[in-house]
C-alpha cells in the first residue's frame, strides 16, 4: 500500500514539474529523463506503451530495453537498460541531414519534420545510441487475408495527425522515426507514455532546467551517468546505477 | 605547335567490334533486370530490401560511393591528361570522360532509389543544410554533372578547345575535393569507429584515382583506345595506385587492431574473418589487388592484360566499399540491442534481396548504355587533337 502512494506521489508530482515548466517560454524549458535502472525490472510495458501511442509499425522501435548480463558465473547479475532517444545536447544526427529534417527544438528535443525528411537515412548511421530507425513500411497483417483497422490508425507525433497507407510512400513511411519524449503529449501537460507506464517507477521526466524538479534532483545524483559521455554528444537521458 | 591526333583504333579494328557487341548484350540483359527491379522497388517499396533500422544502407550505397569514386578518379585522369597537354593520350582523356559520367549515373541511380523519398530529391538542392556533407556532395554533384555533358559536348567534333586545357587543373581540383568530400561523409560520422578517421577521406581519394582510372583502362580495352604505350602509362599508375591502397590499409587495419579499441576492432574482424571474410579476402584481395597487381606487373605494356587489369580493379572496388560501409553498421552500438527488441530491419545482419541486386544491375545497365551511346553521340572514334594543333 505505502508503494502504491509512493508511486502516485512521484507521478503527481512529475506531473505538477511538467505543468510548471509549461509555463515558461519554450527556450527556458530542457526536458530531460532519469532512468533508474536498479529498480527496472525489465517487463517492456514501456516500450509496448511506446508502441501503442506512437502506432509504430514493425521494425519501429524507440524505446526497447536492453537485457545486459553483467559478470560470470557464479557472479552474474542482470541489468535492464531502456533506451529512448537521449535528446543530445549536442545531437551527431542534426548536422549530418541534409535537408534540415532533424532538428533541435528551443526546449532540447531532437525533432523530425516527416514531410521534409528524405529518408536518407544518414541520420540514422550518425546515432552513436542506434535510436533511430527506418519505418519501411511494413504492416503486422503483412500476408493475411484481411488489413486489421488498428493498422490504418493515425497517430499523432509532433501534434500532427499522421495517417497511415501501407503500400505507399506517404510519410512516416520512408522516413527516420525516434522517440520524441511524446512531445505531443507533453504538450497537453501529460508525461511522456513510458513514464506513466512504468510499473516500478523507475523512469523520473521532467524539466531539467527547473532545480525543484523531481528529475533534476535526480540528474544530480552521485550515481547518475550518461551513455557514451566520451563521445561528448551530452545526452539528455541519465541513468542511476 | 602540332600535336598528335589520337585515334580509338576500335573504329578502324574490326576485331574490336565482338568486344562491343558483348558491351551491348550485358548491357540489355543489366537493362532487363534493372526493369524488373524498379517494379519491385515501387510496388513493393523498401519493404523488398534487406537493408533496415541497424543496417541502413546496404548494396546501393556501396555501389553508389564506389562508382561515384571510379567517376571523379576518371574524370581527374582526364583532367591530368589535359592539364600535362598529352596530346597523345587525348583520345584516352575523352573516353575517360565518357565512362567518368557513365559511372555517375549508374551510382546516382542506386543512391536516388534508396532514398526513402526518391521523388522529394529535389529537397537536397533547394533546401539544402550545408552543416551536412551530403548537403555539400548534392551540389558537387549538381556541377560535377554538368562539367562532364559540358565537357563531352565541347569535346565531341574532336577538338579539345584551349581553354580546357587551360583551365583543366581547376576541374582536377575539383575532382579531389568532390572525391575527398565522399570520404569524409563517412569520415565524420563519430558514431561509427570503422569510419571515423582521417585516413578515410584520403582512402577514398587513393581508391577513387584506381578505380577510375581501372575503368578508363576497360573502356579503353572495349573500344580499342589503348596502345601499348597507353597500356604502358595506365599499368604503371593503376600499380602505384595499388601499392598506396594497400599501404593505406594496412596502416589503417594494424594500427587499429594493435590499439584494441574494441569497437574499431570488432568492425575490422568482421571484414576479415566474419561470415563475409571472402569479400576482403577473395574479391577485394584476390581478384582486386594480387590477380590485377600480378597481371600489370607480368604483362607491362600488354594491351589486353591491361584492360582486364583495370576491369578487375574496378568491378572489385564494390567489394572494397562493401567493407568500409556494412561492417562499420553491423556492430551492436550498445551491448545487448540485438535481442531487445525483434522486428524486420532490426538485424545486424544483411544480405542484399533480389530486388536490390536487380536495381544495381539496372544502375550498371544505365552506365552501361550511357557509355555505349555516348560513343557513337560524341564521336569518340574520331580522332582527338588539341585546337591549338594546325
Amino acid at each position: 500500500m505505502a508503494d502504491i502512494v509512493q508511486k502516485e506521489n512521484l507521478l503527481v508530482r512529475m506531473q505538477e514539474d511538467i505543468r510548471r515548466a509549461l509555463e515558461k517560454p519554450e527556450g527556458e524549458r530542457r526536458w530531460g529523463m532519469v532512468i533508474d535502472t536498479r529498480k527496472c525490472v525489465g517487463c517492456h510495458a514501456c516500450t509496448l506503451s511506446c508502441v501503442a501511442e506512437n502506432k509504430l509499425p514493425p521494425g519501429v522501435v524507440y524505446r526497447p530495453v536492453l537485457d545486459q548480463e553483467i559478470g560470470s558465473y557464479p557472479n552474474v547479475t542482470r541489468r535492464f537498460m531502456p533506451r529512448p532517444c537521449m535528446q543530445c545536447e549536442e545531437p551527431p544526427c542534426v548536422p549530418v541531414c541534409p535537408v534540415n529534417a532533424t532538428y533541435k527544438r528551443p526546449d532540447g528535443i531532437i525533432a523530425i519534420d516527416y514531410e521534409q525528411c528524405i529518408g536518407c537515412r544518414y541520420c540514422i548511421t550518425a546515432c552513436p545510441y542506434s535510436a533511430r530507425t527506418f519505418d519501411v513500411g511494413y504492416t503486422y497483417t503483412e500476408g493475411t487475408p484481411e488489413q486489421e483497422v488498428y493498422e490504418l490508425l493515425p497517430n499523432y507525433e509532433y501534434g500532427v495527425e499522421h495517417a497511415r497507407v501501407p503500400g505507399s510512400e506517404e510519410s512516416p513511411i520512408g522516413n527516420a522515426r525516434k522517440c520524441h519524449f511524446c512531445l505531443h503529449r507533453l504538450e497537453q501537460g501529460a508525461l511522456p507514455m513510458c513514464v506513466t507506464t512504468c510499473i516500478g517507477v523507475a523512469n523520473f521526466f521532467g524539466d531539467l532546467n527547473d532545480p525543484d524538479s523531481l528529475v533534476a534532483e535526480m540528474a544530480a545524483q552521485p550515481n547518475a551517468i550518461v551513455l557514451k559521455e566520451e563521445l561528448g554528444t551530452k545526452p539528455k537521458v541519465f541513468y542511476l546505477v | 605547335m602540332t600535336t598528335l591526333a589520337t585515334p580509338m583504333p576500335g573504329n578502324t579494328a574490326k576485331s574490336q567490334n565482338w568486344v562491343q557487341w558483348v558491351a551491348w548484350i550485358l548491357t540489355i540483359l543489366c537493362l532487363a533486370a534493372g526493369a524488373y527491379g524498379l517494379y519491385l522497388r515501387f510496388t513493393e517499396g523498401h519493404a523488398a530490401a534487406n537493408y533496415g533500422s541497424y543496417v541502413p544502407w546496404g548494396l546501393w550505397i556501396a555501389a553508389y560511393v564506389a562508382l561515384i569514386g571510379a567517376s571523379a578518379g576518371a574524370f581527374a585522369f582526364a583532367a591530368v591528361i589535359f592539364t600535362l597537354r598529352k596530346t597523345e593520350y587525348y583520345g584516352l582523356a575523352r573516353l575517360a570522360m565518357l565512362v567518368a559520367f557513365g559511372a555517375f549515373a549508374a551510382g546516382m541511380m542506386n543512391v536516388w532509389l534508396d532514398l526513402g523519398h526518391p521523388f522529394r530529391f529535389w529537397k537536397l538542392m533547394l533546401q539544402t543544410s550545408w552543416t551536412s556533407i551530403m548537403g555539400w556532395m548534392s551540389w558537387f554533384y549538381v556541377i560535377y554533372g554538368l562539367i562532364l555533358v559540358v565537357g563531352l559536348f565541347l569535346t565531341r567534333k574532336g577538338v579539345i578547345p584551349k581553354f580546357m586545357e587551360r583551365f583543366s587543373w581547376i576541374a582536377f581540383l575539383f575532382a579531389i575535393a568532390f572525391a575527398g568530400a565522399e570520404g569524409a561523409l563517412f569520415g565524420v560520422v563519430g558514431a561509427r569507429a570503422l569510419w571515423e578517421s582521417g585516413l578515410t577521406p584520403i582512402l577514398f581519394l587513393v581508391e577513387a584515382a584506381l578505380f577510375g582510372v581501372g575503368l578508363v583502362a576497360a573502356g579503353a580495352l572495349i573500344f580499342g583506345g589503348m596502345n601499348q604505350q597507353a597500356a604502358r602509362m595506365l599499368g604503371l599508375v593503376m600499380l602505384i595506385l595499388l601499392g598506396v591502397l594497400l599501404l593505406l590499409e594496412w596502416a589503417e587495419y594494424t594500427t587499429a587492431l594493435y590499439a584494441s579499441v574494441p569497437a574499431k576492432t570488432s568492425a575490422i574482424m568482421t571484414i576479415l574473418t566474419g561470415p563475409f571474410w571472402w569479400v576482403f579476402w577473395g574479391l577485394h584481395l584476390g581478384l582486386g589487388v594480387v590477380l590485377p597487381g600480378l597481371l600489370l606487373l607480368f604483362g607491362r605494356g600488354n594491351v589486353l592484360l591491361t584492360g582486364v587489369a583495370g576491369g578487375l580493379i574496378a568491378a572489385m572496388g564494390l567489394a572494397t566499399k562493401l567493407n568500409l560501409v556494412l561492417p562499420a553498421l553491423a556492430q551492436e552500438e550498445l551491448d545487448g540491442l540485438a535481442h531487445a527488441f525483434t522486428g524486420p530491419g532490426l538485424v545486424f545482419t544483411y544480405f542484399p534481396s533480389t530486388m536490390e541486386w536487380l536495381v544495381w544491375l539496372g544502375a550498371l545497365g544505365l552506365g552501361g548504355l550511357i557509355v555505349l551511346v555516348g560513343y557513337q553521340l560524341f564521336s569518340l572514334a574520331t580522332p582527338t587533337r588539341s585546337s591549338a594543333s594546325k
